[in-house]
């Protein structure tokens, strides 16, 4: 269970997170919806301690963090709670942040290594059993520059599982990879939803979204403004920020799939992944 | 040879010099420096030893008229003389803080040297005199180079009295072989320097020029002292007076300088010894040259070594975030990159035994090029590790790995490849810095290229082949070079 209450985040004069307040079950899979700079990617950079936030609470499990300006931690507690919320939390960047140096292997055995002290030799096994579950066995001899996008995107998810967290976020996990991916990633996604972890996907592609979460939060201006299952959310929203958001996605998904119909001249084949194909294009 | 004269670089510095006379109080010991002598048994003697015929290197021996002088005097006081090299650059702070105790090295006495150090009685009248190329007409007196273009060596009273001449267009050289040199091109139209050198070098390797007239000032050589040497001063005094009286004086004079000498000069000289590369040479020299590329590799690769992880641990002091360490790290590389590394040499060599610390001359050498090189290889480094992406640092620390993990194991592996082309320009930088060191007497190669050009006269010969030795050692650095890229390879598509 993930229970963020409240959080407050500012950049100077900037508001980034204004009281920001949803929850997330165990096992789920769930959605960060939003448009660009509503704070979906620093909400979920909060919880994984990349930031700080000043207000609020965030709960992961039985790990409490507290604004910063809310109490002060010692350098010692800060260590201390960090260390033990990303062992806890793992993240998959919307760059992958591959280490270049190491192979596909070696990105997925450094940390438990350093920070868990396994042996090299279990290390390998555990990173195996992981990159074997992406499906890149054959590829754990290769480097990062070796591998293609997708192939990068699952080297990282395989370095994150062989942490063995319970939560692993993602940040834009559409957004670097080729339009023929995305479904690829949605059922890998699911896979590891199978696995009992629990998934925040962070995302700006209400296609992808719909298809792939247990819940949506639809996040603007800073805090979440409505949760509820997909269907429920893209299906009868409640708030006129999301219908607006919903209604402005839906009618330049269909000029863009009326622009690019005319263009092939194909219309009638056109079918819902088209929609998605042209969404993707316009990445941020 | 007066006052500052030669050095590799032109890196000309009396103020530092200065600076190190102000800070230098005369140092305090409790014995005397006649007492300090006696119990030694040995007279140290600073000098120069590249004015040939009076003080100059051969076959790795001191030679010349006053060796030969100083040896006597020293034998006459019941000790042994001990020759230390040193740039003339560095040998009065030398002297004022202890590392000698006397020097002879054709310093004229002047009233402005006699306030900072003592002098013995003169032993040797010397004066300038000019040069000109054979068949030149018109010029024999120094009125004469009136509108001529005049070549000196820097900071000598040849240089002080021409600038007082209106009319004559001063041309300051290094040393005086290549103001010879230049005359002999055609540049200049004369050279003016201490008569007896110039007298040595034209015979020796420019039968193109000639020296006109007679000397045109007269100056006294004499054995300078520290301040607090007075007994010193009067022991050597007495031995001078001694082998005056005793014909010593003379014999030694008669050496160098008396018919006999010059008949065996000229017949060495008609041997018309061509004046461009001479290869016969470097047959004579290799051994002197291996001697200071055997000294220059130490000193070099030495400080290399040590000053990378000085270099690192800098460059990760400023990367993080406590300022405790950082503010202090930037401070030292502002300060060490802000100075010329020839006062850092003057400072650890002559100022640090005021504070008791006494460090030999190559172990002074090493440290000022490690303390020098470690500020500039820790930018390098820094650079290195800023170049690296954010991202690279965030994954590892999402991982759980501590700042220390992630620097070790993620960044700095990828720092390094990328670090090593900048570090190979340090390392080859470094050797030819290393050079400066010859000011605190250490024999390197630059400097033994020094000692043999004037020696032989033949700055053609000698610099080229100095060029060579420092190309031949910047091939183990570039090789290294070489090879950490190869092996360190950045991983790109197969």
């Amino acid at each position: 269970m993930i229970e963020v209450t409240d959080i407050v985040k500012r950049y100077g004069s900037n508001t980034v997170l204004n009281h920001a307040t949803f929850q997330i079950q165990e096992g789920q899979l769930t959605t960060i919806l939003g448009p660009s700079g509503c704070g979906k990617s620093t909400m979920l950079r909060c919880m994984n301690r990349l930031e700080r936030f000043d207000h609020g609470r965030l709960k992961i499990g039985e790990v409490e963090v507290l604004g910063t300006e809310d109490r002060k931690l010692s350098a010692a507690e800060e260590k201390e709670l960090t260390k033990r919320l990303r062992a806890r939390v793992g993240i998959v960047f919307q760059n992958f942040n591959l280490f270049p140096h190491l192979t596909a292997l070696g990105n997925s055995t450094e940390a438990p290594m350093t920070v868990k002290g396994l042996a090299r030799k279990d290390a390998e096994e555990v990173a195996r059993h992981y990159l074997h579950k992406v499906g890149l066995s054959d590829k754990e001899d290769h480097y990062p520059a070796q591998l293609s996008g997708g192939q990068q995107q699952r080297v990282a998810i395989a370095r994150a599982l062989a942490m063995e967290p319970d939560v692993i976020l993602f940040d834009e996990p559409t957004s670097a990879l080729d339009p023929q991916l995305i479904k690829e990633v949605g059922s890998m996604l699911r896979a590891l939803d199978d696995l009992g972890k629990t998934l925040v996907v962070v995302s700006h592609d209400m296609n992808f979204a719909r298809s792939i979460s247990d819940q949506v939060i639809y996040f603007e201006g800073g805090h979440a403004v409505e949760a509820g299952t997909a269907q429920e959310v893209f299906g009868n929203p409640q708030k006129p920020e999301t219908r607006a958001f919903m209604q402005s996605f839906q009618e330049e998904e269909g000029t863009r799939a009326e622009q690019q119909a005319t263009a092939s001249g194909k219309n009638e084949k056109l079918d819902a992944q088209m929609g998605t194909r042209a969404t993707l294009g316009q990445e941020e | 040879m007066n006052l500052m004269s030669l050095s590799l670089k032109g890196l000309r510095l009396p103020f530092a010099a200065l600076l190190l006379f102000l800070i230098l109080p005369a140092a305090v010991s409790a014995q005397s420096s006649l007492q300090r002598v006696r119990q030694n048994g040995t007279l140290r003697i600073g000098t120069d030893a590249t004015y040939p015929p009076l003080e100059y290197v051969e076959n790795g021996q001191f030679e010349g008229f006053e060796i030969d002088l100083a040896n006597a005097v020293a034998r006459e006081m019941g000790v042994r003389a001990e020759f230390i090299n040193a740039s003339f650059d560095g040998i009065f702070p030398a002297l004022q803080n202890g590392s000698f105790d006397a020097v002879v090295s054709s310093v004229t006495i002047t009233p402005e040297r006699s306030a900072s150090m003592l002098f013995s009685d003169p032993y040797y009248d010397s004066g300038q005199l000019i040069a000109v190329r054979q068949g030149t007409q018109g010029i024999t007196t120094p009125e004469e180079l009136s509108g001529k273009k005049v070549g000196v060596q820097i900071n000598t009273t040849a240089q002080i009295d021409l600038e007082k001449r209106a009319g004559v267009q001063v041309a300051v050289y290094n040393t005086i072989d290549l103001a010879l040199l230049d005359l002999k091109n055609g540049r200049i139209d004369a050279v003016v320097g201490d008569a007896p050198v110039l007298r040595f070098m034209i015979r020796q390797s420019f039968q193109e020029l000639q020296t006109v007239g007679r000397r045109f000032t007269d100056e006294k050589f004499g054995i300078a002292f520290a301040q607090s040497s007075e007994d010193l001063r009067r022991a050597v005094n007495a031995a001078l007076w001694r082998i005056q009286d005793s014909g010593e004086y003379d014999r030694i004079h008669e050496k160098w300088f008396g018919e006999a000498a010059e008949r065996t000069a000229d017949q060495q000289a008609s041997g018309a010894r061509p004046s461009a590369f001479d290869t016969s040479l470097l047959r004579k020299t290799w051994t002197l040259f291996l001697k200071g590329v055997w000294m220059t590799a130490k000193l070099a690769f030495l400080s290399l070594f040590l000053g990378l992880p000085i270099g690192l641990f800098l460059s990760l002091a400023r990367v993080q975030s406590s300022r405790l360490l950082s503010v202090p790290a930037a401070v030292y590389v502002e300060v060490i990159r802000g100075t010329p590394l020839l006062v850092q040499i003057l400072f650890i060599y002559f100022v640090l035994p005021l504070f008791g610390i006494h460090l030999p001359a190559f172990t002074s050498g090493v440290i000022a090029l490690t303390i020098n090189s470690a500020a500039y290889i820790s930018e390098i480094f820094r650079a290195g590790i800023l170049s690296i992406d954010a991202g690279q640092m965030e994954a590892a620390r999402s991982l759980g790995m501590s700042y220390a993990q992630a620097m070790r194991r993620i960044i700095l592996p990828q720092t390094f490849r990328r670090v090593v082309p900048p570090l190979t320009n340090e390392g080859i930088a470094l050797l030819k810095d290393s050079s400066l060191v010859s000011v605190i007497g250490l024999t390197e190669l630059a400097r033994t290229g020094q000692e043999l050009a004037s020696r032989y006269a033949a700055p053609l010969t000698i610099w080229p082949i100095v060029a060579l030795f420092y190309l031949l050692l910047t091939f183990p650095l570039t090789r290294v070079a070489e090879y950490l890229e190869r092996r360190w390879r950045p991983i790109t598509r197969a």
